[in-house]
């Protein structure tokens, strides 16, 4: 079977069910990702954007409806995808060298070749002089560094980010929205970020996914003008096209319950 | 002398470093200084005291017919067989309770339909007096060695599972979370993850074993033993020695606080890096 589509979800819903209650967090969620393509993900707090990022990265099951991976269903965490956090996650009593073998370490992936490839990356995101620095001698920014060298250390098709940037300070954050933009082109790798940021969505993304309700559903996508995708996050920025998708955007989020369907597809 | 003179001596006015770091070793000199004059006023008071008719020697000994009753005990060399028991005992217990309680807590951690089931047992067991199981001991391991450590081990392991137990569940959900998109198993998360991360709270446990473990084995040597620092303080009581009994009592805070000082060691050692909240 030739996959067309990186990822692929059809009517996917998802229900957490506790002792107490049961909310279902996303109800008949379906879209395709095409490889090498950047799709932020939007929307209200509690619509299930965490969720959605959860399912394609195995580490939950759907209720209903399917998730495929360049054609393969998931069944649990994938080889081929990469995942980061809010948190770092970076583990205390490990130095930088130690936490970007982790991933490494787990998948039994571990060998000269791929430590000097995760080293050089560690070069390139300007932390060359830490690797034997333990993360409490580290910056919150220069943190979250090592955490993306960690997942990048894996050599992912598939990048799944969840607001990796939201606790850290604004000029780090453009800093890093623009080597991971670097990073992702030259690798030719697919992404879904998840951001409350509707800015770093349109300046980062090719697609900007909008999800709302209760239970999450998608809302609306606005597909990004040529001009702005082909230039760099910051510059994006100020594009004049920006603003006014901006705007755009903004309306969107403020009327939760205005669907489009005729958008989706 | 000369030396000392330096340490005192107050550095340049200018060099506000030099001189905060002079205000520093100033009151730590200070603060040895009166914890040493505290002990020998202590030590000083009792035996003038003694000497002077105020204090009863019977009941209270004194500083001198302590050190001569040490010095003969050290010539004739059976100080040192019961110091080697005790603290033989001590360590053994401390070991195996923490071990034991350590190991209880991961079984129950990976099977915690398990964890369900014996919650009411450990809750039960963790608010037991567990001196008051001695006899027990003694009539099912005989008056001995076994009881001496059970004892050790009883009132160690029981708090070492609970608070294990509760450390591990209390590790980082983003952590897991990252390990297992990694596609870390259950064993990886508890090796790589949930174990390394609760290793402050084992040190923790470490600590107040070291007190526990004191607690049998002295209990236990009261009950049966013939030997040890525990056996010593009964008997002198016994004969009315008193002297005896407060050699052994120095004897047993000396140990002790070696031990608590050998695991504030090793948690330097293992947490240099950590996080302290
Ligand atoms: N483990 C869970 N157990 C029960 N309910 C959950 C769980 N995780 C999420 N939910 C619920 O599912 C819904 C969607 O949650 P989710 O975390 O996916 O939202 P989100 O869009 O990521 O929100 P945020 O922007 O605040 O991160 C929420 O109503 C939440 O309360
Ligand atoms: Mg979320």
């Amino acid at each position: 079977m030739v996959a067309s589509s990186a990822i692929q979800l059809d009517n996917v819903s998802k229900t957490y069910i506790s002792r107490h209650n049961q909310v279902t967090a996303i109800r008949a969620v379906s879209f395709c990702v095409k490889p090498g393509e950047f799709i932020a993900l939007v929307g209200p707090s509690g619509c299930g954007k965490s969720t959605v990022l959860s399912l394609i990265a195995g580490l939950l099951q759907p209720d209903e409806g399917e998730i495929r991976l360049f054609g393969e269903m998931v069944k649990g965490p994938s080889l081929r995808t990469g995942y980061m956090l809010q948190h770092d996650g970076l583990l205390e009593w490990r130095t930088v060298a130690e936490n970007i073998a982790l991933g490494l370490e787990i998948r039994k992936e571990i060998n000269k070749q791929r430590l000097k490839q995760a080293h050089a990356l560690l070069h390139e995101l300007g932390l060359g002089h830490a690797d034997q620095y333990y993360p409490s001698q580290l910056s919150g920014g220069m943190r979250q560094r090592v955490a993306l060298v960690r997942t990048l250390a894996l050599e992912p098709d598939i990048l799944l980010l969840d607001e990796p940037f939201s606790a850290i300070d604004y000029q780090n954050k453009l800093f890093l929205e623009g080597l991971l933009n670097a990073i992702l082109q030259r690798n030719e790798m697919t992404a879904v970020l998840v951001t409350h940021d509707l800015e770093e969505a349109l300046a980062m993304s090719d697609r900007v996914f909008i999800l709302g309700g209760q239970p999450g559903a998608i809302q609306r996508i606005i597909q990004l003008p040529e001009e702005i995708r082909a230039l760099k996050p910051l510059e994006a920025r100020s594009h004049p096209l920006f603003r006014p998708l901006f705007h755009e955007l903004w309306q969107e989020i403020q009327q939760p319950h205005s669907f489009h369907k005729e958008d989706i597809r | 002398m000369k030396a000392f003179y330096n340490l005192l001596k107050p550095p340049n006015h200018a060099d506000l470093y030099a001189r905060y770091l002079w205000r520093l070793r100033l009151r730590e000199i200070s603060i040895r200084l009166a914890q040493i004059s505290l002990l020998l006023l202590l030590i000083g008071g009792w035996e003038v005291g003694v000497r002077l008719g105020w204090i009863d020697p019977f009941l209270f000994s004194s500083p001198s017919r302590i050190a001569s009753l040490f010095v003969q005990m050290i010539t004739e060399g059976d100080l040192f067989h019961h110091i080697g028991q005790t603290a033989l005992e001590t360590l053994i217990s401390f070991l195996l309770g923490t071990a034991g309680g350590t190991i209880i807590a991961t079984v129950i951690w990976a099977f915690p339909w398990l964890a369900r089931v014996l919650d009411p047992y450990l809750v039960i067991l963790n608010s037991m007096p567990k001196v008051a199981l001695g006899p027990l001991f003694i009539v099912t391991m005989g008056a001995g060695f076994g009881s001496i450590l059970a004892m050790g081990i009883a009132i160690t392991i029981i708090i070492t599972t609970l608070v294990m137990y509760s450390s591990f569940q209390g590790v980082n959900p983003d952590h897991l979370k990252l390990a297992r998109a990694f596609g870390a198993t259950q064993w990886d998360l508890f090796r790589k993850i949930i174990f390394p991360s609760s290793i402050p709270d084992l040190i923790a446990a470490l600590k107040v074993n070291v007190g526990l473990a004191w607690v049998g084995v002295i209990v236990g040597e009261f009950l049966v033993s013939k030997a040890g620092l525990g056996y010593l303080i009964i008997y002198g009581f016994q004969v009315f020695n008193l002297t005896l009994v407060l050699l052994s009592l120095f004897i047993v805070a000396i140990c002790a606080t070696i031990m608590y000082q050998a695991v504030a060691y090793l948690e330097k050692r293992l947490l240099r890096h950590r996080w302290t909240e």
